[in-house]
């Protein structure tokens, strides 16, 4: 049976290390959890880059595993961060799907930022020009979060599919 | 790792008795010397504890001073001891030993309980077998942890037994002549033998148990050399019955690094024995596990009855292969074969997994049952070890795993699942004693992998690819590699110590849960089934062992995180906060208030307010507990911050602070500040500027808004006060509060009210009035203040900061906070509320709309520039400056005029004002201070040399207003000064006045050449013109310029080199009515001028200068008429360089003549070449005669021609006809090449060469040579007619 990638949480961060939008798909857990799990995994991102250099890849693997998820990051060419928080079960997590669904993930978080009435809503003081993209996780904008909501929801049927085939 | 028995955990290795190194005792006198230590074990009764028994002296400790020997006891007991150290992790194959002093009677435990000599031997079993009813195990254990302990300090592999050889003490008085000392011979002979029966003693009960014994004898370094010690060696072997190999030593005391030395080197030579014991036990439970296997039935199976009492019932057979598994698992151990023991190790515990299967083989809360638990988790502690020793850490995890899980589902079956204490306990110990063995692993040599992804989708491919290759091999070898590259398994990438203390810590607190409930259970009463270990349970300090496991994490975490040394890491502060919550729950609230402390810092830095949140409620808790008054405060202010989800509280922040505002009083009377400047603020704020720059004293529009949180209820805080501060050190304008007569009633939910609040003008000057407005903030509500700023100076105005203050009940609480700050990390849009009814706002669309720039009016001032484009080269030309002040003020005017570097080659330029002069830049001319529309001109002068071309000049006018420079300190910025630049680009267009054409020709001089050798040439004044040459200048001045030019004189100047000078000129002869002359445009003018030049020569150098230059002198004549100021041209004489010869005749003949009077006619034959000589013959042409009677040579010989030599030919000529009549032509050959030829040197000559070069005859009359060509390599002669005499009659 091929090993189901269940997404327990998805957590994009910006930057500058605010959390931009952070969505829990497993109602057992209390979602502060994952917020604590974004949060720190940040820890081991900026020890992977900083270690990678200059060549660091977008994809940077397992970054832990605590109590039930195992938590893989990615980091864009513009540094925000996504943080992926898989359910932990005894099989072997492919790297190509994980980066897959990363890469779903970053096009998603693309084509949420490209949304031209987010400049609208930002701060004019371009002095923190984050702001739209801190923006882009506020209720506000329902898309992106229907998008990352798709994007786990594939995940977790793409392989019940082929289990099922 | 505590909670297990430590034998079942530690790593074992082979075990090494050593015996004769007791402690020395202080030396008793009582000690008889004369006591034989033989007959000590016979005595000693049958005792199988052997651990420390009292030393006693050795035998010939006293027959010597023991100084040396007692240092090399020591030494050896600590050498021997520091081999080994029991550790649960020590991977090292070092071939050492565990090394155990013992006495050197000590006994070993007993094989059986009956003696050997019993009948029953044969059918008994040792003492620790569950088939012995007197052992622990009786009737069904496994194994105890007392079997271990038998192996490990009971039995060793080998004995070492240290003696001390007999030394006859050394007389004075012996010869050496003297014969064989027979006395000390019998002396030795009787001691060796008391010796060697002592060692065969002992070699008797170690034979009997396979024990490998080794008997080191200390003797003395004289003893070493010693002629009779081989055969007293030789003899103590045979009596003693040793065997031959590594069983006799002799060691003399020697240095600590000699010893290490011999300790290593006992320890190789006992290693194989050693192995071979541990073989042996191994092949002897081999034996009994494959006996047992076949005849399984053989054993008595119990009766049912007995089974359902579950007493008494003997060991199943999958017990006994656990035992033999787990017995051949430790022998291996012992041996250091890994691998054997891992497959042992599975084998044993996958057998006792069976077992635990059925309820009936192991019946559960029994005490067997308990046992074989601790003995199935030591032997997944000793898997994963050995797993990890290999370096396999997802085998190690993954067997880790799998234990966890199959127990935790066994659990489930003994009724003690998740939702007991129980259940969390044994998890968490679990992941304790992982965490424990890998902390010790990694002391050692256990390295944590890193999980980076090591390959990128393109090794992957590349793995993909290597895969096809045909070879299996490789193939092979690559499937692996290529599956760790697809990805790993989570559950089994090994991560350091602190997740897994963490996960323990988890658990525990779990089981804290649950052990709470389940002591709720108990007080309300209920019939629960509650587990026999609840009472034990209640004695347990949960929350001690949760903050130990995670202050281990902690550290652990913050040791392998670098990151984490500098600051603090994000992965600590989680676990900090779990340690700070664990103190909360445990009441140490003072401690978790410190923690909060510390991790709000970083939670604030971040801006991750959903964990600061839960973070700062649990604070405020903590500090409610202790009563800290002020710091509450401050945390329901920061909360205030926050929004809460759960609409139903949204009021109860506020109702908490003004329920502790109200009940209290503060310990001072100063205000409590609460500063935001981390945090969140409660209100979201707003500055905007109507627009962005304003002129001084202009006043900017602005507006302040403040919008109370939806979520959070701060309708009902008693605000009193507002401040904003607009300017440094100046008094803020204060909003009290007033409460508006039209309350808003309107519920919130419509529409958000609007208040709007005047503020008026505000200005440094002016002092701050105070305004009143209602300063309740209903949901959403919205304050607006606006107001008009102004400045006198140029500056940014923007609003400093926001001071809100609470009073309530002697409570003065001051809240400053930012005026551009928003709850949820974005500021908010600026907006500009233009209609209050209905509310209306306009967005700013501008780039820090919160600050306003003011600025200084500009300065009117006009700047002119006057000139007569275009320049001329050497002229000084005048450029007018004019500065005219437009505005009203007075100004201060300063002008800098840059020239710029040109690009022109040979361009020099210079600019000049006044007095100052530059070739770049003049600085602040200054031009004084100009009242309102007065004018100043000033000039400034270009000269431009070199070439034309266009020069630039750059022109910046600074004015300053005088006013605002009074009052105001010099070293100010350039704001504040009021000064303003304006910059003015001149392209000065030049050209040349006048133009200087030049032509030069050579031509040969015809003075008579002196002699080679006269005196006079040496002289130093001798101008040798005779080899010279003559040059012809003329020159042409044009006037090439756009304007009439007034030429006031034209002058060649005399500069006479070493290579030439100037014989006459034209310009010495012209009369003084010549200059000063008017030119118009296009007009020339020219000149002439003779210059001798020596012949080329080692001193003479033509290239570097020329002998002259014409000087013009002009004026440029104004468009008005007049004149400009006197300008000077210089043209240099070009560079003049004749053109060389070699062989040359000169003819030379008058140009007329008379009838049938005689002429002559001279030919001059010149060798010009500087060191060869000449061979020239001379030929009249016969048929040429018709006009001339000829007298003189027809054709011969001229004489050798030296270098620099001449000969002159004389013909004497009657013209016979009138006219134009031609000269005879005259033929002159150089024969050098003739000569060659007929000497035989053929090849290459023509037939014309074979008579002789010809040499060029040049007619005097028209010797003229003009250069041109680029490089003036082309010579350009003078082409006449035939050469021709004018008869006349």
């Amino acid at each position: 049976m091929p090993p189901s990638l269940r997404l327990n949480a998805v957590a994009f961060i910006s930057p500058q290390n605010h959390p931009i939008l952070i969505r829990t798909f497993s109602p057992q857990d209390d979602p502060i959890k994952y917020h604590y799990i974004a949060h720190t995994s940040l820890d081991v991102i900026e020890e992977r880059v900083t270690s990678a250099g200059k060549s660091v890849e977008c994809y940077l693997g397992l970054l832990y595993s605590m109590e039930d998820v195992a938590i893989y990051g990615y980091i864009t060419p513009l540094r925000v961060k996504i943080v992926l928080a898989l359910a932990l079960s005894d099989a072997v997590v492919k790297d190509v799907e994980v980066t897959m669904i990363f890469k779903a993930l970053h096009m998603a978080y693309y084509s949420a930022i490209c949304n031209p009435f987010l400049k609208l809503e930002a701060a004019n003081d371009t002095s923190s020009d984050i702001s739209p993209f801190l923006l882009v996780g506020s209720p506000k904008w329902r898309k992106f979060r229907q998008r990352v909501d798709e994007i786990s929801r594939v995940a977790g049927n793409a392989t019940a599919t082929t289990s099922a085939t | 790792m505590n909670s297990y028995p430590p034998e079942l955990l530690a790593q074992l290795a082979p075990v090494m008795f050593v015996a004769g190194l007791d402690a020395p005792v202080a030396p008793s006198p009582s000690s008889a010397p004369s006591t034989t230590p033989l007959s000590l074990p016979s005595t000693s009764p049958p005792s199988a504890s052997v651990s420390v028994s009292p030393p006693i002296s050795t035998a010939g400790a006293q027959a010597k001073p023991t100084d040396a020997f007692t240092l090399l006891t020591l030494r050896l007991r600590e050498a021997l001891l520091s081999q080994r150290k029991p550790a649960i992790w020590n991977p090292e194959k070092s071939k050492s030993f565990q090394v155990i002093l013992v006495d050197r009677e000590v006994r070993f435990p007993p094989r059986k309980l009956v003696p050997p000599e019993d009948p029953a031997y044969g059918s008994a079993h040792s003492p620790l077998s569950p088939l012995t009813p007197t052992s622990p195990l009786h009737p069904d254990g496994l194994i105890a942890p007392i079997w271990i302990r038998k192996h490990t300090t009971l039995l060793p592999s080998v004995f070492v037994l240290f003696m001390k050889i007999f030394e006859y003490p050394p007389s004075s008085t012996r010869n050496p002549l003297d014969g064989p000392d027979t006395e000390r011979e019998m002396e030795e002979r009787k001691r060796d033998s008391e010796l060697a029966a002592d060692v065969a003693l002992r070699k008797k009960s170690t034979n009997e148990r396979g024990i490998k014994l080794t008997v080191v004898l200390m003797a003395s370094r004289k003893m070493l050399d010693d002629p009779t010690l081989d055969a007293r060696l030789t003899y103590i072997r045979r009596q003693s019955g040793l065997d031959s190999r590594a069983a006799l030593f002799v060691l003399s005391p020697v240095s600590q690094a000699e010893l290490g030395d011999f300790v290593k080197s006992l320890q190789q030579a006992l290693y194989e024995p050693a192995l071979e014991y541990y073989t042996a036990h191994s092949k002897r439970v081999r034996r009994k596990r494959n006996r047992h296997s076949q005849a399984a039935s053989t054993y008595p199976t119990p009766p049912a009855t007995l089974t359902s009492l579950n007493i008494a019932r003997p060991l199943r057979p999958e017990g006994w292969t656990v035992r033999y598994e787990y017995k051949m698992a430790c022998f291996a151990e012992f041996r250091g074969e890994d691998e054997v023991a891992l497959k042992h190790y599975q084998d044993a515990y996958g057998q006792l997994i069976i077992m635990f299967g059925s309820t009936a083989i192991l019946p559960p809360r029994t005490k067997r049952w308990a046992e074989a638990k601790v003995l199935a988790d030591c032997m997944n502690v000793k898997v994963i070890k050995l797993y990890l020793y290999n370096n396999e850490h997802a085998l190690a995890l993954s067997h880790h795993n799998t234990h966890m899980r199959k127990f935790g589902d066994f659990s489930r079956g003994w009724g003690i699942g998740e939702e007991t204490f129980e259940y969390w306990s044994w998890m968490a110990r679990q992941q304790r004693i992982l965490a424990e063995l890998l902390e010790q692993g990694t002391r050692s040599t256990l390295v944590i992998p890193k999980h980076q992804p090591a390959a990128s989708a393109s090794n992957i491919n590349l793995a993909a690819s290597q895969q096809l290759l045909p070879s299996q091999r490789v193939a092979a070898g690559m499937e692996l590699e290529s599956l760790r590259s697809l990805g790993i398994n989570p559950s089994q990438a090994l991560q350091h110590p602190g997740f897994y203390y963490y996960m323990a810590a988890r658990c525990t607190e779990i089981r804290r849960e649950r052990f709470l409930a389940a002591l709720e259970l108990e007080h309300s009463q209920q019939p629960v089934a509650l587990s026999p270990g609840f009472t034990n349970e209640k004695k347990v300090e949960h929350l001690n062992i949760i903050l130990e496991l995670y202050t281990k994490s902690y550290e652990l975490f913050k040791k392998y995180n670098p990151a984490a040394s500098q600051n603090q890491g994000r992965l600590t502060l989680w676990i900090a906060y779990r340690i700070a919550q664990t103190y909360y729950d445990s009441g140490k609230f003072d401690m978790a208030v410190r923690f909060f402390e510390r991790i709000a810092k970083t939670y604030r830095r971040e801006k991750w307010d959903s964990m600061l949140r839960p973070l700062l409620s649990t604070w405020y808790a903590c500090a409610q507990q202790l009563g800290d008054v002020e710091l509450s405060i401050r945390l329901l202010v920061e909360m205030l911050g926050h929004d809460i989800p759960e609409p139903e509280e949204a009021g109860s922040l506020e109702e908490d602070l003004l329920a502790v505002l109200k009940s209290t009083v503060p310990s001072t009377d100063e205000p409590l500040v609460v500063d935001f400047s981390e945090s969140q603020p409660i209100f979201d704020s707003y500055v905007a500027f109507w627009s962005s720059e304003v002129k001084v004293n202009e006043p900017a529009a602005f507006q302040l808004c403040l919008t109370a949180p939806a979520s959070v209820i701060i309708s009902s805080i008693p605000f009193s006060s507002l401040q904003i501060h607009f300017f440094d050190d100046e008094e803020p304008v204060v909003i009290h509060h007033a409460p508006s007569e039209a309350e808003p009633s309107t519920s919130a939910s419509t529409s958000p009210s609007i208040q709007r609040v005047d503020l008026g003008t505000i200005s440094t000057a002016v002092e701050p009035q105070e305004v009143q407005a209602n300063l309740r903030w209903q949901p959403r509500s919205i304050v607006v203040f606006t107001g008009m700023m102004t400045s006198d100076v140029p500056a940014v105005l923007r609003v400093k900061k926001l001071v809100l203050t609470i009073e309530e009940n002697a409570w003065k609480i001051e809240i400053p906070f930012d005026a551009c700050g928003a709850r949820q990390g974005s500021a908010p849009t600026a907006r500009w509320l233009s209609s209050l009814d209905p509310p209306r706002f306009i967005p700013i669309k501008r780039e820090d709309c919160s600050s306003v720039l003011v600025k200084h009016r500009p300065h009117n001032v006009s700047v002119s520039l006057n000139h007569q484009s275009p320049a001329y080269l050497d002229e000084d030309y005048p450029i007018d400056i004019e500065v005219t002040n437009l505005d009203t003020r007075e100004l201060d005017v300063v002008v800098d005029v840059l020239l710029q570097p040109t690009e022109i080659d040979y361009a020099i330029n210079s600019i000049r004002i006044g007095e100052e002069r530059s070739s770049g830049l003049i600085k602040d001319v200054d031009f004084g201070v100009l009242a309102s529309g007065a004018t100043v001109v000033k000039t400034l002068h270009l000269i431009n040399t070199g070439a034309p071309g266009d020069r630039l000049i750059d022109i910046s006018v600074r004015s300053r207003s005088v006013s605002v420079s009074e009052n105001v300190d010099e070293d100010e910025d350039e704001d504040i000064l009021d000064i303003m630049e304006s910059l003015q680009a001149l392209v000065v267009p030049t050209v040349e006045a006048i133009k200087a054409i030049y032509e030069v020709a050579y031509r040969h001089n015809l003075k008579q050449w002196v002699g080679l050798a006269d005196l006079q040439t040496f002289e130093p004044g001798y101008w040798d013109e005779g080899r010279g040459a003559e040059a012809l200048v003329s020159v042409k001045i044009q006037c090439t310029g756009p304007r009439r030019l007034y030429i006031e004189s034209m002058v060649l100047e005399h500069e006479n080199t070493p290579s030439s000078r100037i014989l006459d000129s034209s310009t010495d002869t012209d009369g003084d009515d010549v200059y000063p002359v008017e030119y118009f445009p296009g007009d020339e003018l020219g000149a002439f001028s003779c210059v001798s030049i020596l012949a080329e020569g080692e001193e003479v150098d033509h290239s570097t200068s020329t002998p002259g230059r014409y000087i013009v002198k002009w004026r440029r004549i104004l468009k008005e008429g007049g004149h400009g100021p006197l300008s000077t041209s210089i043209f240099p004489l070009p560079q003049l360089r004749p053109p060389n010869d070699d062989l040359v005749a000169l003819l030379n003949v008058p140009p007329t003549a008379t009838l049938h009077s005689p002429i002559s006619l001279d030919l001059i034959i010149r060798n010009y070449h500087s060191s060869r000589s000449a061979n020239v013959t001379v030929q009249l042409e016969p048929d040429t005669f018709d006009g001339f009677v000829v007298a003189g040579l027809r054709s011969g010989r001229v004489p050798v021609l030296m270098p620099g030599g001449e000969e002159k030919l004389t013909w004497k000529l009657i013209p016979i006809e009138c006219g134009y009549v031609r000269i005879p032509r005259l033929k002159v050959l150089d024969r050098r090449k003739a000569v060659a030829a007929a000497q035989g040197a053929t090849e290459g000559v023509t037939g014309a060469e074979a008579i002789g070069e010809l040499v060029k005859v040049v007619d005097v009359r028209r010797d003229e040579r003009r250069i041109s060509g680029k490089e003036g390599d082309e010579i350009l002669e003078s082409q006449g007619g035939p050469d021709t005499i004018l008869v006349l009659p």
